[in-house]
């Protein structure tokens, strides 16, 4: 009998770390493109994929943030198309360069504090309150904008940071500005009481509220985390753009979304990481360039996006129900 | 006191507060322009808010049952390309209505099967189906213009009049009626309410929870099939995106009219006079001038302002009939308001005690 659960039991253990099924799917997509396509496993596509998947990461590592408290943050893509857009606006009527790249990432952040408080002090379900948002924050830049794309912004340093210019190779600035932004959220969320409540709120909000933890403060500070990363995306990508479309990230939650659940986070709250949203980061961008190497029109991009996101929760849900079931087996064999 | 119960009482009526903003709008428009009350501008607000009155419709199903539906939008354009494609190689009008509402089937048939089946969050699978529609809409339109069908029944079915009465009204209202007659005198109806109400409780009765929650997605995708094929014939031609943000209305939409998020309450009515509120506000702020880039503004706003004014008057109700439970229970020991007293009632139940005590 223990000889016939003890390989299931290793493998529903194996499923149990959240990344699991993330990192295989990833290593098969890489060993099948790369066979499949000689261009596909060089340097210069390596540092491609680095820098188109920077966007869809930093949104990741917030929506991550957000998914651990157990709420979800859809107004990521409109968030980075607004906050862009008033940064470069600062930019072409005058103000200096960093003034105009603190403005987007401070837009960001203050556009996730109203999404907070929307939800910790109105009471809003947060997904209606941040769908709102998504509705306010790109009708706002239409009507701002008039639907005229906002250019002249492009100062000569904004091309090395939005990693248009790459004076070190194919390590870029976006890249640099990634690398900091996974570190400090990595060790937010593992060495700081914040980290601690964020997990502890999203594992049972109940118990967090009756063991003191400030829920509201955690909950307000996780929404402007993704705000503000939001707003670093939207910072990179008005420059890498060179114009500030009012589309601008129309659609970039789905990805969020979809990167931070392939990388282990849950709906319910209470799981995700940094790692993880890197992880799913990797999976969604590797996939994109896989599409763009094969050949298959871009149009497929928006199909494939949510494609992978519905076998992230169906691999997550069937996993799950694997975990849950073994656990029941192991109780019923230590009753025996 | 008593004038705060029942204005209090008054509000917790559902649909009232949603009606009397309608009043509003209208009285405040029809002095701001001269051009609102008259016949031509009441015939183009109804034939622009028809899609969004239908999908409002059908979402209000998706969340009595505590669902979410977010796919709308793209199943609505998805459904009108498929129509379009249809007609445009020569199929006749019945294939291509088909073509539309089997799109929008699918689309249900996907979300149900996963959101009632594999158990799957609804929100992240609607979010993922609303991507692929979306997306697909984009690679069928891309090489392809989907327009320039000239079948004189096809442009008839929001063009045409039957007495008077534009035909996309009269077949709304038809939609709109049947499914406000399935939801109140039908087991179907009845039973989803029970389910959004409490699941549980639904499934310990005996309800068959999995095939109604399956049920609802069929019917909100169907619907939206519908819608597609009537914007269709209203516009004659799909471009990528279209249907983008219709969710967003329908979910404003059924939420301005009380429908709860949490589900257990909602009514077709309401969420069509939330339409079309959303509606004149629409047309009655580009009479007066402005921009109608303000729209998704206002119906992200009446969202955050709606749920927000139904969450404060749900708590003035339950405080008052704490207060009631309390000064009753010195007098009897009913055990009628020790549920009442559970930190989450629904509002029907939480209005008829208001009845009860008074």
């Amino acid at each position: 009998m223990i000889a016939i659960t003890a390989p299931s039991q290793r493998f529903s253990r194996l499923l149990a770390n959240p990344s699991a099924g993330a990192i295989l799917l990833l290593v098969i997509l890489i060993v099948a493109m790369s066979v499949a396509f000689p261009n596909f496993f060089t340097g210069i596509n390596a540092g491609n994929v680095s820098n188109q998947m920077v966007f869809v990461l930093l949104l990741a590592l917030g929506m991550t943030v957000v998914l651990i408290t157990g709420g979800i943050d859809l107004s990521v893509g409109s968030v980075m198309g607004l906050s862009a857009g008033i940064g470069a606006y600062t930019i072409t009527s005058g103000a200096p360069l960093v003034v105009g790249l603190l403005t987007t990432m401070a837009v960001g952040a203050f556009l996730g504090l109203i999404n907070g408080i929307m939800i910790t002090k109105l009471g809003l379900p947060d997904f209606i309150a941040t769908l709102a948002m998504l509705g306010v924050a790109r009708g706002a830049l239409f009507l701002w904008t008039g639907g005229v794309p906002i250019i002249g912004y492009m100062l000569p340093e904004y091309y090395v940071i939005s990693g248009l210019s790459q004076p070190f190779g194919f390590i870029t600035v976006p890249i640099l500005i990634a690398i900091v932004a996974v570190v400090v959220v990595a060790v937010v969320l593992k060495f700081t009481s914040y980290g601690r409540h964020a997990y502890g709120l999203g594992s049972s909000p109940h118990a967090a509220v009756l063991s003191g933890v400030p829920v509201a403060r955690i909950k307000v500070i996780a929404y402007m985390i993704s705000g503000l990363m939001a707003g670093v995306a939207g910072m990179i990508m008005a420059g890498r753009n060179t114009t500030v479309a009012p589309t601008m990230g129309l659609g970039y939650e789905v990805a969020a979304i979809a990167a931070a659940i392939i990388g282990g986070a849950a709906l319910g709250g209470g799981r995700g990481s940094a790692f993880g949203a890197v992880i799913g980061a990797l999976v969604l961008s590797i996939t994109a360039n896989a599409i763009n190497i094969a050949g298959v029109s871009s149009s497929w991009q928006q199909v494939v996006t949510g494609g992978v996101l519905l076998l992230a929760v169906v691999f997550d849900r069937v996993s799950s129900l694997i975990r849950a079931r073994s656990a029941r087996l192991a109780t019923r064999l230590a009753h025996a | 006191m008593s004038v705060r119960t029942r204005l209090t009482q008054t509000l917790a009526i559902d649909g009232l507060p949603v009606a009397a903003a309608l009043a509003l709008a209208v009285v405040f428009f029809s002095l701001a322009s001269p051009f609102f009350l008259t016949q031509e501008n009441i015939s183009n607000l109804l034939t622009q808010s028809l899609f969004v009155i239908i999908l409002a419709a059908g979402m209000t199903f998706v969340l009595i049952v505590g669902g979410f539906d977010l796919s709308v939008g793209a199943a609505t354009g998805l459904s009108a390309a498929t129509t379009m494609l249809v007609l445009m190689n020569g199929g006749a009008l019945p294939l291509g209505i088909l073509a539309g509402i089997a799109t929008g089937m699918a689309f249900g048939i996907i979300n149900g099967f996963f959101i009632a089946v594999m158990e799957i969050n609804a929100f992240i699978v609607t979010l993922a189906t609303l991507s692929i529609g979306a997306g697909a809409l984009q690679v069928l339109t891309t090489g392809t213009q989907l327009t320039g069908v000239s079948l004189p029944a096809f442009a008839w079915l929001t063009k045409g009049s039957i007495l008077g009465i534009p035909t996309g009204v009269v077949i709304t209202l038809v939609i709109v009626a049947a499914l406000e007659w399935v939801l109140l005198f039908t087991t179907f109806g009845r039973t989803i309410f029970a389910v959004g109400t409490n699941p549980r409780a639904a499934f310990l009765a005996g309800t068959p929870v999995r095939r109604l929650t399956f049920s609802v997605y069929l019917l909100s995708g169907t619907i939206a099939g519908l819608a597609g094929v009537l914007l269709a014939s209203h516009l004659n031609s799909v471009q990528p995106g279209l249907g983008q943000g219709y969710e967003l209305s329908a979910i404003a939409a059924a939420v301005l009219g009380g429908v709860s998020l949490a589900g257990g309450r909602g009514s077709v009515w309401r969420a069509v006079i939330g339409a079309l509120f959303l509606a004149t506000m629409a047309q009655g702020l580009q009479l007066i001038g402005v921009d109608p880039l303000w729209f998704s503004i206002v119906t992200g706003a009446s969202i955050v302002i709606a749920v927000a004014f139904d969450r404060a008057v749900q708590q003035w109700v339950i405080k008052q009939l704490a207060a009631a439970t309390t000064k009753r229970q010195i007098f009897d020991d009913s055990d009628a308001s020790a549920s009442v007293s559970a930190d989450a009632p629904t509002t029907s139940a939480t209005r008829s005690s208001v009845r009860n005590t008074k």
